[in-house]
């Protein structure tokens, strides 16, 4: 039984030692089939299939309560009421190796609402390793990934300071941090760029072209210009359901479903 | 002028609220401080007479901390594991339950917990009338209040704190040591002390089923019965004619309240803690 599982075990994006034979290109990196979700009765999501490819960017839009940050929360097993299907590089992450704390670090969960531990801003982005990589973390390695999450310039003069110091926007920066120091092998983002300046921003979003040559990365995001900037696969969601997923540019210019143009109409409407 | 009449209506009642606990303590202390004095702590309890009317409390304030002291460490690791329960394995509606119970068990009156253990743990357990018994029963009376301290403890700390926690993929026991603890051990210690306090106070229930008046001075084992301040109060104040014994029990008020207020001033003063 415990063999078995170890045999069916996904490719470790870090590990050096390559696996050609559980590797095929086109594996994709997440496959999710007819996930529906209930909370308290209620009906959240229904029947959502979609899959993202195994690196690149990729746009979750929908009008609010449609139910993204819950299909987040479900990829990342914090919800695990669900019925369906779900696969991230091929396995099924019910049945994931090493368990379900094991598969929350490999899956990288930003959530909207940043939330810091009352200690210091170094100490929050090593928050997630066990006790011995905590002590044996090095200051490059938190520059590094403080730099990824575009924080580092803020930052640097004040690690050992409390997190709690920091604005709302560097909050949700050191969220993204936090989330990298973990290495995963994806990564899931809920809004991450809804209290930034326009500069940083920018600074995000390269980040995440960089890191999307070597992972998923699923964000979601009110921002239709930036959905257009960061292009890639665009997946829209409406009440709970998945209505239209496709190129970004075909989605923008020539939306097929009619909720997915109401919901375009009032977003050019926004922009002015 | 219509703000000033409201404020002095407004003082006006809050006054008894202020002044009758501060004459009730200034009385108890005018009266049992100058019955105090070294030998009715600390002296040898053979000095007892043949009455039982020992000028020694020593044995009585033992009894009140042994009594508290075990009901607390049999009640705090229920109350624990329960919260633990409620926090991470309850479905809504055993958590409900849980809190509906814990509720209804508060209401109950302290002396109708002394009568289950009269007949439970003293008749048909035949553990007697006995320092275990009292520890018992004192425990339950104690329990729905840790318990429902500490959900609350643990609800009020952000459910966003507790779901970054997950995400970064900390265990239950993670969360518990590293998220949970370092926010909620104030109040968890706040709700212990409070405890500690009502365990010290109680006595219908212990008066029958734990305590005798005299003649144990340090118990043999969890089966002896005990002397205990709150008891020993009782008894006293019921020799009204004897002069000497009223004085005992005025003495015994005394320490009583400076235990029980020394754990309730540590308790806000962690309340304090918690708040900055
Ligand atoms: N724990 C819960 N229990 C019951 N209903 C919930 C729960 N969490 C979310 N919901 C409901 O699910 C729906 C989707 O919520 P969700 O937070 O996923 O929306 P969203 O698309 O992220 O919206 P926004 O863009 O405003 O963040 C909402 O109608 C919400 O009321
Ligand atoms: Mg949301």
């Amino acid at each position: 039984m415990n063999t078995q599982k170890k045999a069916a075990s996904p490719p470790d994006m870090r590990s050096t030692v390559p696996q050609p034979a559980i590797k095929p290109e086109r594996e994709p990196g997440l496959k999710v089939s007819g996930l529906s979700l209930e909370l308290g009765d209620a009906p959240i999501l229904r029947d959502i299939s979609f899959s993202l490819p195994d690196r690149g960017i990729s746009i979750l839009i929908g009008p609010s309560g449609a139910g993204k940050s819950t299909l987040l929360r479900c990829l990342n097993l914090l919800h695990q009421s669900w019925q369906g299907d779900l696969r991230i590089m091929g396995q099924d992450v019910r049945a994931w190796t090493g368990g379900e704390d094991a598969l929350r670090r490999t899956v990288g969960l930003i959530a909207q609402k940043p939330a810091l531990f009352p200690c210091s801003i170094a100490q929050n982005v090593v928050f997630g390793l066990g006790k011995k990589a905590r002590k044996q973390v090095s200051g490059e390695r938190i520059e590094q990934v403080l730099r990824q999450a575009a924080l580092w310039d803020e930052v640097k003069g004040r690690l050992s300071e409390a997190a709690s110091t920091l604005s709302v926007g560097q909050q949700q920066r050191l969220c993204i941090a936090r989330a990298l120091a973990l290495e995963p092998a994806m990564l899931l983002l809920d809004e991450p760029t809804a209290s930034l300046d326009p500069r940083s921003k920018q600074c995000i979003e390269t980040s995440l072209r960089q890191m999307a040559e070597q992972m998923p990365v699923l964000c979601v995001t009110h921002d239709i210009e930036q959905a257009k900037r960061l292009g890639g696969q665009i997946i829209f969601m409406c009440d709970g359901r998945l209505i239209e997923s496709g190129d970004s540019d075909d989605f923008f210019t020539r939306p097929e479903r009619i909720e997915s143009r109401e919901f375009l109409r009032w977003s050019v409407c926004d922009c002015g | 002028m219509n703000e000033r009449r409201a404020k002095t209506f407004v003082i006006i009642l809050a006054l008894p609220a202020l002044l009758l606990p501060a004459a009730c303590l200034l009385y108890i202390l005018f009266k049992g401080v100058p019955a105090l004095d070294w030998a009715m702590l600390f002296g040898s309890s053979e000095a007892a007479d043949a009455f039982g009317s020992v000028t020694t409390l020593w044995p009585q304030i033992a009894g009140s901390l042994l009594l508290m002291l075990g009901a607390c460490l049999l009640a705090a690791p229920v109350a624990l594991g329960g919260t633990l329960f409620y926090a991470l394995t309850a479905s809504a509606r055993q958590r409900q339950g849980l809190l509906g119970m814990m509720h209804l068990l508060v209401g109950i009156p302290p002396i109708v917990y002394g009568l289950c253990g009269l007949i439970v743990l003293v008749h048909l357990l035949h553990w007697g009338i006995s320092l275990l018994t009292g520890m018992v029963i004192l425990a339950v009376i104690i329990l729905p209040m840790l318990l429902l301290n500490s959900v609350n403890a643990i609800a009020r700390i952000p459910s966003e704190k507790t779901e970054a926690a997950r995400a970064l993929g900390l265990s239950h026991g993670q969360l518990i040591r590293r998220v949970w603890l370092p926010a909620a051990w104030p109040a968890l210690i706040t709700g212990l002390l409070l405890g500690m306090a009502r365990a010290l106070s109680e006595t219908a229930p212990i008066l029958f089923t734990a305590t005798v008046f005299s003649g144990v001075a340090w118990p043999d084992s969890l089966f002896s019965p005990v002397t205990s301040l709150q008891t020993h109060i009782f008894y006293l104040a019921q020799e009204g004619a004897n002069a000497q014994s009223v004085d005992i029990a005025w003495a015994s008020a005394v320490i009583l309240v400076a235990l029980v207020t020394a754990l309730s001033f540590s308790a806000s003063a962690l309340r304090k803690v918690r708040m900055h």
